[in-house]
């Protein structure tokens, strides 16, 4: 005896409705989430490191999503801000559930900025919101000029570029103005900071995003 | 690779669905998939029917159905279809696209039995 049902529903409504919750968990103790994606290797976790120094522990907080290991956590834990490891097994990105589940174990109180260090991948990240207010994506000189034409969906969603290790460029071949090219075809409302977390070269720039990511209404 | 929490998520609805209307098995399952999520399709039909194995879809058939992906230009208002590789809008060249459809994943229907 068949049967057929016809629905219209999202799929992804649970992930999105869970995102939600996490937003509004943050407003309402008044911080800003930033998701931070990227390759693997593009230095996600030293961007984290010197950017908690710079802003002062007092004021961050951090969730970090990696396959397995702790080593994340237990370096930007030196940094001395409160850190949750989130050990996805499988999972290739970061979802708005195992962030719930992050948060519910922080204490967030006089906080200013949650960092959510995403699973190092540039594709799977992309289509899964977690709560944040802005999505940060970096790419590190090494990886080769031509990251924002093979992963265009990535680089769409990001609120700022960062151009990271600038500091090995005379080391590289790196078409700089072929990323900018590519970027003005995918995403031209958000800016590429070049920096460098070694020298320090570029590092206000994004230290000054940070205060407007802040300071912008919600 | 992101195939596998699609389908987790995937059968998770089915089942609800299934047993809201009284389904006991699943035979077909139709989804749209927005060209956005770039789904391998012969991926998630693999890790749904993994994810499928014990349940009342064990063995259905997935059909899916791309869906192709709109924008609004944050700029200028225009609504236009982008391509994955380029979001320019066509009336003002920003790439400053909101995503209105392609971006979700949708049962359309399930069709199964009533009976064991």
């Amino acid at each position: 005896m068949p049967n057929v049902t016809v629905i219209a529903k999202p799929l992804l409504q649970k992930n999105d409705q869970i995102a939600a919750a996490n937003r509004r968990l943050l407003e309402a103790k008044g911080l800003v989430g930033i998701n931070v994606m990227s390759a693997p290797g593009s230095g996600k976790t030293t961007l984290l490191q010197k950017t908690i120094a710079c802003l002062g522990p007092a004021r961050c907080a951090v969730l970090v999503g990696d396959l397995q290991t702790t080593r994340d956590a237990d370096r930007l834990a030196q940094a001395g801000a409160p850190v949750v490891q989130i050990n996805t097994g499988r999972g290739c990105h970061l979802t708005a559930a195992e962030v719930a589940d992050g948060l519910a174990t922080l204490d967030l109180t006089g906080r200013s900025f949650l960092f959510i260090e995403n699973v190092g991948n540039m594709v799977c990240p992309a289509g899964f919101a977690l709560g944040e207010h802005k999505s940060v994506v970096l790419m590190s000189l090494p990886e080769g000029d031509d990251k924002v034409a093979k992963y265009p969906t990535l680089f769409q969603c990001a609120d700022v570029v960062l151009l990271s290790k600038i500091d090995l460029a005379a080391a590289m071949e790196f078409d700089e103005s072929r990323v900018r090219e590519d970027l003005a075809q995918v995403n031209s409302r958000a800016p590429m900071l070049r920096l460098s977390t070694r020298s320090g070269e570029g590092f206000q720039a994004w230290l000054d995003w940070l205060a407007a990511a802040i300071s912008a209404p919600k | 690779m992101h195939e596998l929490s699609i389908a987790a998520a995937l059968l998770a609805q089915v089942e609800d669905l299934a047993k809201a209307n009284g389904l006991k098995r699943v035979q077909v399952v139709r989804v749209q998939v927005g060209a956005r999520r770039q789904v391998v399709a012969e991926s998630l039909a693999m890790a749904f029917e993994a994810v499928g194995l014990g349940t009342c879809a064990e063995g259905a058939r997935l059909e899916q159905s791309e869906v192709a992906m709109q924008a609004r230009c944050r700029g200028c208002g225009t609504d236009y279809a982008p391509s994955l590789r380029d979001f320019r809008c066509p009336a003002c060249r920003q790439a400053a696209a909101e995503i209105t459809a392609g971006n979700d994943i949708t049962i359309s229907s399930l069709t199964g039995d009533t009976e064991d």
